[in-house]
């Protein structure tokens, strides 16, 4: 079986303004990845992404390459809120060391995100698809910010996620992290609770 | 009575008030600093733009003009629009962005 995983950096917007480059990066024991991508218009992102995925005990590991393109669907602009749902979707190549050759890989996705400038929540859903091989990774994500920050003040979150990436495991990972914004910078540093950190990062420019 | 006069004309002329009318935009939906970033370094390259001041808590965009100059709140309206936010109102107000600001912290 192929496991088939691409790009899915679960923070706030997976996409800057229009004409801007975003970066993200996501580290851990199980899945690095390395994104970046130029917004077009205010809705519609292009990027590559690069992914590496491996099993707890080092046994399987793969690659992954790809093209990526990013819709913000649809939002909600409120007084105190806004929620969003995202398409994001990869086409590329993967490789690995428990199949041989490289392949094709086609990975659509969706996002939903509910933010106040106090509450965080999301959800995602990829399937990852190739040689008639279907994975899938999903999360959910909640989160307090500490204070209520203005824009030019640094904000502190206190989030926690839960992940299922069926490559890795069946079982959900659960992080809490430590989320900082700062104008452009957004990182967040954690561990899980087998005690394996995680630091993910983004930056607009 | 022309001496008078001028003594007056060149008082309120160098008032705040008649120094400076900036734009003054309440936002829906800005709720996080690093999404709002656009607003910020869009309105900034706008040629008229001396000063942007956002402000998350009042969910409200300043915009200062150069002296001389006049803000083209048309374009304004668009980049906000364009950053992914939605209009509730739009105004104008006699003041620098440097004193809205400092109006704001005071009423903290």
């Amino acid at each position: 079986m192929i496991g088939l995983l691409a790009s899915l950096t679960a923070h706030a917007a997976p996409m800057g303004f229009k004409d801007s480059w975003m970066t993200m990066g996501d580290f851990s024991k199980t899945y690095r990845e390395l994104t970046a991508n130029y917004a077009l218009t205010p809705r519609d992102a292009i990027g590559v992404t690069s992914t590496y995925m491996q099993t707890n005990n080092h046994s399987q590991s793969q690659i992954n390459n790809e093209l990526t393109y990013t819709r913000l669907v649809k939002r909600w602009n409120m007084p105190e809120a806004q929620a969003n749902i995202w398409f994001i979707g990869g086409i590329g190549e993967t490789r690995g060391n428990y199949f041989g050759g490289t392949k094709a890989t086609v990975s659509p996705g969706i996002q939903a995100d509910y933010e106040t400038t106090r509450l965080y929540a999301s959800a995602n859903a990829r399937i990852y698809i190739a040689d008639g091989i279907t994975n899938n990774i999903v999360s959910a994500r909640t989160g307090v910010s500490f204070y209520e920050a203005n824009y030019d003040e640094t904000q502190p979150w206190l989030i926690v996620e839960a992940r299922r990436m069926s490559m890795v495991s069946d079982a959900y990972e659960v992080t809490p992290m430590l989320r900082l914004i700062h104008n452009r910078f957004f990182v967040e540093a954690g561990a899980n609770f087998h005690g394996q950190p995680r630091l993910s990062f983004m930056y607009i420019y | 009575m022309k001496k008078t006069l001028i003594t007056m004309l060149l008082a309120f002329s160098l008032s705040p008030a008649f120094a400076v009318t900036s734009m003054k935009a309440t936002v829906n939906g800005m709720v996080c600093a690093f999404c709002a970033q656009g607003i910020e370094k869009r309105i900034s390259k706008m040629p008229a733009t001396k000063a942007v001041y956002v402000d998350l808590k009042k969910k409200i965009v300043v915009v200062e003009p150069k002296d001389g100059m006049t803000l083209d709140q048309k374009a304004i309206i668009e980049e906000v629009k364009d950053a992914g936010y939605d209009l509730v109102k739009v105004e104008s107000v006699p003041k620098s962005v440097a004193e809205i600001k400092a109006e704001l912290v005071t009423n903290k």
